[in-house]
């Protein structure tokens, strides 16, 4: 059974390559950008100050200003990770049966079950792992390009930068965000999971389509908005963090940054992971999600595909 | 018991249409079956429930498993070719070894190894880069690789020029058939598998209109090329099928005794193809 998922996760890695290419591709930008310094120093006026070695920064506004360079280039790869997320498991198990593919996959000795499972996991659990590494490759890119800038202007670059950012509680908190996303958003994917698995053509308008559909129709036939903010509801307000917006945190300035600043020296202070986890609508998400997912496997395994 | 697959009444309708209509069969071990019936005669779906892939009525069994309900086990001792285009594109060869070394317990590395050097096809080559040629080649060497119980080949030639064909084959009893495995086929193209053969059966409507082993066809039927006074005679024996072939007449009889047509023209055996061709025709004549 193990076996048979490490074989099945390898495949998928295989064959949806996106899924290790398009968070490099993110990271070369990203990389690149750093290099014209569009991100680390030209946007950021408080990282800019910090780094130029003022010394008149106090050292948790600087570790405060590296830890937001490092929020800012996690939140791009975030929404890369979330656009993946939706072809990979609109794809996973359509892309099968468009070339036919799964007569042979049929013809191995692993069940409907353990098959889906894998595109599952692969959606949940290795898409953001493979993110959370090439994340945290990026911030070292990123850091040593600072470091080169720094160093050309003779600032001390281990006290301004290296000892400075906080690695831990970022990475810490990054790994944690990345994979309580996709249990959050679960019952999309297990949707997608679904539509790939029983529709006959274009997948995406095939998900999208209730998306749009239901919470309109409600709003025409009823006049209320029920789906509507069950679906923005689920999109954007996920209950990880406590008393900040996980959006807002980004893009605040001035004094509110300042105040933001003191808090965001820890990100996991301000990540309550046990309400996360104890969220009645997190597992009502869960519960859709496996509904989801438990149709798809029917699908596969009971549509004759002649 | 030597029966590796044995159904009995077995049924399998879409709404109306009954493309299984209560079929009962077996097919002993160490045999090479043809499974022979006009497009949409239900051959497909027969084998997609011996397969596991579609649910039916009626009582099945291969290898004594149900293949619906224990696919996965069936699966360990069972291999199929669908047909020549099934094998994932962006796949490469050395990939396919790898996962099939995974997650098949009787998968060979080293056997499919040693047949895929014999071909043409590199290890870094992924499916997608190969002729179609080439991909039946690698899908007959990793399935030769899996020492399984059952082959199913559906129409696995199609579209394949006949020096792969030939090849094919040759190389399904020389490396695959060993007398201890069983083979299931179906094919359009009778004449190239019928020396192949063991056992036939054909189907048509989702009836099985004949089911024999190869060696009694000779004894069953018989064939009679003749003309003038002797084909009126020849009626008597009602002939279960009659065609002209260059202003003789040809008649397919069925347990009709040679000596009684002797005299009569010229006797042989028919071959598969028109065997067939007399048994559906003449059955719904």
């Amino acid at each position: 059974m193990i076996r048979n998922q490490i074989a099945l996760l390898r495949r998928e890695f295989w064959e949806h390559r996106a899924i290790f290419f398009v968070p490099v591709i993110v990271a070369v930008l990203m990389v690149l950008t750093s290099l014209t310094g569009q991100v680390s120093i030209g946007q950021m006026e408080h990282v800019d100050i910090g780094i130029l070695g003022a010394t008149n920064m106090p050292d948790n506004a600087r570790s405060a200003a590296l830890s937001g360079l490092m929020i800012a280039v996690s939140s791009t790869f975030v929404f890369a990770m979330w656009i993946l997320t939706i072809f990979y498991s609109l794809d996973s198990l359509y892309a099968e049966r468009k070339d036919r593919s799964i007569l042979f996959w049929r013809s191995i000795p692993c069940s409907d079950f353990e098959t889906v499972l894998s595109k599952l996991l692969t959606a949940m659990f290795v898409i953001p792992l493979v993110t959370f590494i090439i994340i945290a490759a990026t911030h070292l890119f990123v850091l040593l390009n600072v470091t080169i800038w720094v160093d050309l202007r003779g600032g001390s670059v281990w006290h301004l930068i290296w000892s400075a950012a906080p690695f831990v509680d970022n990475w810490t908190a990054t790994l944690v965000f990345l994979l309580a996303l996709p249990l959050w958003l679960s019952p999309f994917i297990g949707w997608f999971l679904f539509v790939s698995a029983f529709t006959k053509r274009s997948p995406l308008l095939m998900a999208a389509l209730p998306i749009v559909m239901l919470p309109l129709l409600e709003k025409i036939l009823f006049d209320s908005a029920v789906f509507a903010e069950t679906f923005f509801v689920r999109s954007v307000k996920m209950p990880l963090f406590v008393g900040l917006d996980n959006m807002e945190i980004l893009f605040q300035e001035g004094d509110e940054f300042a105040r933001l600043a003191e808090a965001k020296l820890s990100l996991m202070s301000l990540m309550d992971l046990g309400g996360f986890l104890s969220d009645p609508q997190l597992w009502l998400g869960i519960i859709v999600c496996g509904l989801f997912t438990a149709a798809a496997i029917y699908v596969r395994r009971y549509r004759d595909e002649s | 018991m030597t029966s590796l697959v044995s159904a009995r009444n077995v049924s399998k309708s879409f709404g109306a249409l009954h493309a299984v209509d209560d079929v009962s069969f077996d097919i002993e071990k160490g045999r090479i079956m043809g499974l022979i019936g006009p497009n949409g005669a239900g051959k497909t779906t027969l084998l997609k429930a011996m397969l596991g892939l579609t649910d039916c009525q009626g009582s099945l069994s291969v290898l004594g498993l149900d293949p619906f309900r224990q696919r996965r086990e069936l699966m360990q001792n069972i291999c199929f070719i669908a047909d020549v285009a099934v094998l994932p594109r962006w796949i490469r060869v050395d990939q396919l070894l790898d996962f099939l070394e995974s997650v098949h317990p009787r998968f060979s590395r080293s056997r499919a190894e040693e047949l895929l050097a014999k071909t043409d096809i590199n290890s870094k080559s992924k499916v997608r880069q190969l002729s179609k040629g080439m991909v039946t080649q690698l899908h007959l060497s990793i399935i030769t690789a899996i020492d399984a119980k059952l082959l199913v080949l559906d129409e696995p030639t199609i579209g394949l020029d006949i020096i792969f064909r030939k090849e094919f084959y040759g190389n399904l009893l020389n490396d695959y058939f060993d007398g201890e495995r069983t083979i299931i086929i179906t094919t359009h193209q009778v004449e190239e598998i019928e020396n192949l053969l063991t056992d036939v059966m054909f189907i048509n409507h989702g009836k099985v209109v004949l089911d024999a082993k190869m060696d009694d066809i000779p004894e069953r039927y018989v064939e009679l090329l003749t003309s003038g006074d002797n084909a009126a005679k020849a009626q008597q024996f009602s002939p279960i099928y009659e065609r002209e072939v260059f202003g003789k007449k040809v008649f397919t009889f069925e347990g009709v005794d040679r000596d009684q047509l002797t005299g009569l023209g010229e006797l042989r055996t028919p071959d598969i193809a028109d065997l067939f061709v007399a048994k559906v025709k003449g059955g719904s004549a």
